[in-house]
């Protein structure tokens, strides 16, 4: 599990108030419980956190927890 | 009619901000395009803007977070040194009845468009020091009639007119004028997204209750916008300017019947 991993679930658990235990890459934003203010919400906090951006167009396209985590860590990447 | 005058409109990446942002433009104006979330529209419009042969700079904030505010306010003072038309446009919302709205909505939608514009109404005010200004806020009809799930955003923007007479009053010996222009339902990506998405359907029956007979265009409310941004409206003051073909004026749709039927 990545730091970057730790951290986004950090903010979706800030965000969201849901369990970090339902947390795995398989979990959708239903399990979540999560409205789409809430993904507005987590989508700019983890923009600010990582100093990335995150189009909207793209995050249309997570369908799960496993899906923020990627596009997160190869944005980080394509940083360094 | 607005040469050399900087401006500074919110959510003017799309929809009824960017074509505010276009005629401002048109009429001579430098102008700042903020956005939050649409950076490559914002993109397109900063490029649309210098087309018409004025400068154009792109920042990105959420208003509804003062801080973000605060910075896009900092980067204006300091990338012009002042600022003479401040359009606050930038709204959010999600459909929500009185009895489902909660906090976390509630919050939301006031702070984005309720609350940015006092914040940023002080923060243009202090950039138009010793020159005066102009302050117009984008509001909607639902500040005074009832749509279903509109309730928050409704309520902010009642609060946004009222805020716009406080402003008026306390700017005027400044030579601030301050106003609001209100439509009626426009169109634009996300007023079709309250439509229910449905479309032509719910534009059709916008379209039939509106005496001048036909929409209101994003360009109808920029044209007001940029009256108010003039100096023949100087002594209009903290007034709500309704854009609406005078769908307002007729809720049954007695248009051309002369009550026959």
């Amino acid at each position: 599990m990545s730091a970057a991993e730790e951290t986004i679930k950090d903010i979706i658990v800030k965000i969201v108030h849901c369990d970090r235990k339902i947390l795995t890459p398989e979990s959708t934003f239903q399990d979540m419980k999560a409205d789409s203010l809430d993904m507005v919400q987590v989508l700019v906090a983890l923009e600010d956190e990582f100093g990335i951006e995150i189009p909207d167009e793209e995050a249309q396209k997570f369908k799960n927890f496993g899906d923020f985590v990627s596009f997160v860590e190869a944005r980080v990447a394509e940083k360094k | 009619m607005l040469k050399g005058k900087v401006a500074l409109v919110t959510g003017s990446s799309r929809g009824i901000g960017r074509a505010i942002a276009l005629r401002l433009a048109r009429e001579g104006a430098d102008v700042i395009v903020n956005y939050f979330r649409r950076r490559e529209a914002a993109e397109q419009t900063a490029r649309d803007i210098e087309e018409l042969g004025v400068k154009a700079s792109v920042i990105r904030a959420n208003v509804g977070d003062p801080e973000k505010l605060d910075e896009m306010f900092d980067t204006v003072a300091a990338s012009f040194g002042r600022l003479d038309i401040f359009v606050s446009n930038a709204a959010s919302g999600l459909p929500r009845s009185a009895l489902d709205l909660d906090a976390k909505v509630w919050g939301w939608t006031m702070d984005i468009n309720a609350r940015a514009f006092l914040l940023g109404a002080q923060r243009a005010a202090g950039l138009m020091e010793g020159r005066g200004g102009k302050i117009v806020a984008i509001t909607s009809l639902g500040s005074k009639l009832v749509w279903p799930g509109y309730t928050a955003i409704g309520v902010s923007k009642a609060t946004l007119e009222a805020l716009v007479r406080y402003l008026a009053v306390e700017l005027a010996p400044k030579d601030i004028c301050v106003n609001a222009v209100g439509a009626s339902f426009v169109p634009t990506e996300v007023g079709l997204s309250y439509a229910g998405g449905a479309g032509e359907e719910d534009e059709g029956a916008f379209w039939k209750t509106t005496p001048a007979g036909r929409m209101v265009s994003p360009e109808d409310v920029a044209g007001v916008v940029a009256f108010l941004c003039g100096s023949e409206s100087f002594m209009i003051r903290g007034q709500t300017i309704i854009v609406d073909g005078g769908f307002s004026l007729t809720p049954l749709n007695l248009k051309g019947k002369g009550g026959e039927n």
